[in-house]
């Protein structure tokens, strides 16, 4: 028998968001005193605020794949091959949004089914099935959009988009659409049967089978769930600047997947943090504008994000012992 | 062990191929008994457990009773459902999940919808810990499994079965590579599931263990039932001569 150590011991199940946010504020300090006449005015944070709801949406739903044990490189692709639904949507039935919306996260959810049963059903690996899909479904869509660029001055002044993408004083409303999403899935993922299925199904699929968890069907509600939020940004994203674009999924790969690492998720599977993802999100995007808004050039973006990726997994490493390995 | 038996085997046969994993089994499993199952590698131990559980089925000639009537179509799902658990050695748990996960998982206590209970749930997981007699003070049902030792490990698995009111539990080598101090653990949460009015069906190679545990032992040696008897006044050193000697016939046929 070990014997107990005294003294308050932080709750192993808070150690990640922990460690995300000093990495956040430590970065934060540090922006400020390089840069106090950018950092502590509140243009700088509309800004980011703007940007870091589209990011962190879609890197929630990266939290369930790769808990789940599985990657899904697919969604840059998904974001525009749904979007152009929307965009479609909206000029073939003069602007019914309610129908445009539902044919968007529905093909949103197509392509997650699609990778799921590929996937699970036919045990090919995530990593490679999804990279494939990632060409094909960006293929699909340029076959799709001919080249075409869908300007929506219309949507300028409509109700939907103040909803959507409008802002409340200095905060854009897609801010709270993330607070409202998070709160969703941060329960689904950490206090619903399906949260733990899905750690489960990541960390030792064969135990919940055994208990008749049934491992597969939650692996595809997995990607399900990324299509489905890569259709929400899309959404967004189109709102956001009036236009349908068939490149307004690139830029999202790689911050996304930094947000979910760097808040503390481990790339092996069984934990994740929604929390913590919020906090990845923030700290990535808080580079990419921040860089930029210092005066550096953009490329030191590229540059600030690779150190700060590797420095965070070495805290979390620190701070959570077997976490990330 | 008295009245009628939880799980009655008759002429049951077992064949992968033409080899004979199990040969005319005539068993009977009473309630509040632990059954030692011992015999050599290949001996069809893990097939008997595998076809009480339904995860095998026997060739067709054979009959499973349960409560005296004869079951179709047997299935680990129709095990569980008349009280019949098996604990996995190795892929019983989910070691980055806490101790009150595993313990419900697959079964969780949710509201409608869907939410997991947790403080019910963990309070109940405090009461079965320390009904199967969890000594360490340091983990609580919050702790995740991966810092806990092999035995303790068992004692998770083994917490589930009486928490899903199961009659039977089946146990397969739970105390192999296991030190000393980690297998006695393991032996006092089997005597504890008795207590508690369960059934156990102990495999181990280990003839003390077998010896300690058991109310009754059952040799199987290539895939016939050889000894079928109680305890009674049996030593540790007698039941290994009885081994011995079924080995050494076995050697010589
Ligand atoms: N799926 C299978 N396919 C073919 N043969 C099998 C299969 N499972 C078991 N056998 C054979 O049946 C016989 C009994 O195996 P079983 O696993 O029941 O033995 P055991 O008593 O549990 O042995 P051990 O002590 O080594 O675990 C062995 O000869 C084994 O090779
Ligand atoms: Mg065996």
């Amino acid at each position: 028998m070990s014997k107990v150590k005294k003294g308050y011991v932080i709750p192993e199940r808070f150690r990640p968001v922990l460690g995300a946010f000093m990495f956040f504020v430590l970065m934060m300090v540090i922006f400020i005193a390089a840069a106090p006449e950018v950092f502590l005015t509140v243009g700088i944070y509309t800004a980011i605020f703007l940007s870091l709801p589209l990011f962190a949406i879609m890197g929630l739903s990266l939290v369930f794949v790769t808990a789940a044990g599985e990657i899904d490189l697919a969604f840059p692709s998904i974001i525009p091959l749904a979007g152009l639904a929307f965009a479609w949507t909206l000029q073939q039935t003069n602007f019914n949004f309610a129908l445009a919306a539902l044919f968007c996260i529905a093909v949103g959810l197509a392509c997650g089914l699609l990778n799921g049963y590929l996937v699970t059903k036919l045990g090919l690996s995530s990593l490679i099935t999804t990279l494939g899909m990632n060409f094909a479904l960006i293929g699909l869509t340029n076959v799709l959009n001919n080249g075409e660029v869908r300007t929506f001055s219309e949507l300028n002044d409509s109700a939907v988009r103040s909803i959507l993408v409008g802002s409340f004083g200095p905060i854009p409303a897609q801010m709270f659409w993330l607070a409202g999403i998070a709160l969703v899935l941060g329960m689904l993922f950490h206090r619903h049967k399906f949260g733990l299925h899905v750690r489960v199904a990541g960390d030792n699929p064969e135990a919940g089978r055994a208990m008749g968890v049934n491992i597969e069907r939650t692996k595809i509600l997995c990607f399900v769930l990324v299509g489905v939020c890569a259709a929400i940004v899309g959404i967004l994203g189109i709102y956001l600047n009036s236009t349908y674009f068939s490149t307004m999924g690139e830029g999202y790969l790689l911050p996304t997947l930094a947000a979910v690492f760097v808040g503390g998720t481990p790339v092996t599977g069984g934990k994740g943090t929604i929390g913590g993802l919020v906090i990845g999100a923030a700290t990535v995007v808080f580079i990419q504008t921040g860089v930029v808004a210092t005066g550096l050039d953009g490329y030191w973006t590229s540059l600030g994000f690779g150190v700060v990726i590797v420095l965070s997994l070495l805290g979390h490493r620190k701070f959570s012992g077997r976490l990330t390995r | 062990m008295s009245n009628q038996p939880i799980v009655k085997l008759v002429d049951v046969n077992k064949s992968y191929g033409n080899v004979y994993a199990l040969e005319d089994i005539n068993l009977d499993f009473y309630p509040g008994e632990i059954v030692s199952l011992v015999g050599d590698n290949g001996a069809g131990k893990s097939t008997l457990t595998k076809i009480i559980s339904g995860t095998e089925a026997p060739d067709t000639n054979g009959k499973i009773m349960v409560d005296n009537q004869v079951v179709n179509n047997w299935s680990s799902a129709k095990a569980r459902a008349r009280g019949i658990e098996t604990v996995y050695q190795n892929r019983a748990l989910s070691e980055q999940q806490s101790i009150y996960d595993n313990v419900f998982l697959g079964r969780e206590i949710t509201n409608r919808f869907g939410i997991i209970n947790r403080k019910k749930e963990i309070e109940e997981t405090e009461s079965l810990m320390r009904k199967i007699g969890y000594t360490s003070k340091v983990w609580t049902p919050l702790s995740s499994v991966n810092k806990l030792s092999g035995g303790e490990r068992q004692g998770v698995a083994i917490s589930r079965a009486i928490l899903f009111d199961s009659r039977l539990v089946i146990l397969d080598e739970p105390t192999t590579a296991m030190a000393l101090t980690e297998a006695a653990e393991v032996l006092e949460f089997v005597r504890n599931l008795k207590k508690s009015g369960k059934s156990v069906i102990f495999i181990s190679h280990n003839p003390w263990d077998a010896h300690a545990v058991a109310d009754r032992f059952v040799i199987l040696e290539r895939g016939k039932i050889v000894f079928d008897g109680p305890k009674g006044s049996m030593s540790a050193d007698d039941f290994i001569a009885l081994l011995h000697k079924f080995a050494k016939k076995d050697i010589k046929s």
